[in-house]
């Protein structure tokens, strides 16, 4: 079985996808907060929800850039 | 029903105070056990009059009492009798129950006899300077539930109701919150006890019918306004803190058409001078609904049957898990054709809270037997345990004349009582001409 290389360079890129979803998330935690006059303490108190939510987002961000490498390794190919 | 019996140390606990006293406001009767140390040494001798099904079932408690020897036993019946004798086998046996009001040996008496039966066995006791326990409901007419309480009170004897409700920890609680003002302005008591069955006892020979099946028959019982509603009368008077001031019932019998004589089914509405309402129902050809009085607020409903409380606005869900379940929704959900226009008031999901934290575990029987022990041996009457029993006996009597007649009967000043909790009495009734 081949072995699957993480470079520095690529865990530090996969690092700030999650960063950028764990911010993303906050800002929905934030947007419905105001949205439905929750208290702003909701911020912390649901965390876990943003924490969950997060790796969904990430999850998301996977499948695009998936695709987008497959295209590319393919041309590449060819 | 498998009663657990209750210690007074779990009571409190189960109450989350630290001693009685905290809730003397609601319930005063607790005073029972505010000497319950000083008495660790003591016993007293208790008679009980009456030893069926539930004059067994609180001989029960007394056994497991250490402050109570149960002396002797009175009855008629052999069968109750030999039943009674496994729980205390050392018993003397009367079989008339004034041979056991004269034995000098026997401090209080536990009367669970049939209703028309009270009247004349408990103010015997009081005459023989015996400590009364008597099983709901304590009188066949409001005229000797009257007589019986001025008995009481010129003999000097403690007189305790079945009424144990009053020492449920649920129902401490629930009205201690009541009256605190936490479920709001209370408009409507809703109480309803439904069964689905005959109520009927396997009776060994025809001729004992009306002896083991008394509950049937109107010489005998007031059907189920006396055996049932008066328990749950008192809840109302307990969270309102008044009397009602009207009544108006119906009864009838539409399923047990088997010879009985008190209805299967009945209804009434007690109305208040402000406005609100109590009712109570009993229907005993549908269990469906079960037991319970419903408490009804503007800020709550409380269910101490159930052991559970609802607030009418119920925290809402976080933000985050709103706005998932929005897109939840939006992505979804199926468009509606032509839905109820009530949907809001039918589809509201609240599952309460319970009101100890906990599955209910005792109805109070159990602490109610070990206060009339401690009060046996302190010889201290308890403050309000007599009047709360004996206005709910008045109330049930009271709805059962009301549906008895098809009439808006007002409330019958003329037995009121001092007390101080529902009013005083308006006329002296000792000076009317309308007792006997």
């Amino acid at each position: 079985m081949k072995d699957i290389v993480l470079t520095g360079r690529r865990q530090k890129k996969e690092l700030l996808y999650l960063l950028g979803s764990f911010v993303a998330a906050n800002l929905f935690n934030l947007g419905a907060i105001l949205y439905y006059g929750s208290p702003m303490t909701e911020m912390f108190t649901s965390f876990f929800y943003v924490l969950v939510f997060t790796l969904f987002i990430y999850a998301l961000t996977l499948i695009p850039r998936l695709l987008y490498n497959l295209l590319r390794k393919k041309r590449a190919t060819n | 029903m498998k009663e657990t019996n209750l210690g007074r140390r779990d009571f409190l606990k189960a109450l989350g105070v630290a001693g009685a006293g905290v809730l003397a406001a609601t319930s005063p009767w607790l005073s029972a056990f505010s000497e319950v140390s000083h008495t660790a040494k003591d016993r007293c001798r208790i008679g009980v009059i009456g030893p069926g099904s539930r004059g067994q079932f609180l001989m029960g408690f007394l056994a497991q009492n250490p402050k109570a020897d149960i002396v002797a036993i009175a009855d008629v019946y052999q069968p109750s009798i030999d039943g009674a004798l496994k729980i205390a086998p050392k018993a003397k046996v009367y079989k008339d129950y004034r041979r056991l009001l004269a034995d000098p040996e026997v401090d209080g008496v536990i009367v669970a006899t049939p209703l028309n039966t009270h009247y004349g066995i408990v103010m015997d006791a009081f005459d023989a300077g015996k400590h009364v326990y008597c099983e709901k409901t304590i009188g066949y007419t409001m005229e000797e539930c009257f007589n019986m309480y001025e008995r009481h009170l010129s003999s000097g004897r403690l007189f305790f109701t079945g009424q144990q409700r009053l020492f449920d920890p649920r129902y401490i609680k629930v009205m201690d919150l009541v009256h605190q003002g936490t479920f709001g302005k209370i408009s409507a008591v809703n109480a309803y006890w439904n069964r689905n069955g005959d109520w009927r006892r396997e009776v060994p020979d025809p001729s004992l019918e009306k002896f083991i099946n008394w509950r049937l028959y109107g010489e005998s019982s007031r059907g189920l306004m006396s055996e049932l509603g008066c328990h749950q009368l008192q809840i109302g008077t307990w969270a309102f803190g008044k009397l009602p001031d009207r009544v108006m019932g119906h009864g009838g019998i539409t399923f047990w058409k088997d010879g009985r004589e008190v209805h299967d089914n009945v209804h009434c509405i007690f109305g208040y001078d402000t406005g609100e309402s109590l009712t109570y129902g009993s229907v005993i050809s549908n269990k469906f609904y079960g037991l319970e009085e419903k408490i009804m607020g503007n800020l709550g409903t409380v269910e101490p049957e159930s052991g559970k409380y609802y607030f009418e606005e119920v925290a809402p869900a976080p933000a985050f898990l709103q706005m998932v379940n929005s897109w939840e929704n939006a992505l979804f959900e199926e468009i509606p054709f032509a839905g109820t226009s009530w949907a809001p008031e039918t589809a509201n999901v609240n599952k309460g809270e319970f009101i100890l934290g906990e599955r209910p575990k005792t109805d109070g029987t159990s602490l109610l037997v070990d206060a009339f022990v401690e009060a046996v041996i302190t010889g201290k009457q308890p403050a309000r345990i007599a009047e709360e029993g004996y206005y709910a006996s008045l109330l049930c009597l009271w709805g059962h004349k009301a549906i008895e007649t098809g009439q808006v009967l007002p409330f019958p000043e003329e037995y009121k009582i001092d007390y101080a909790a529902y009013g005083t009495k308006k006329n002296n009734p000792t000076d009317t001409d309308t007792l006997a």
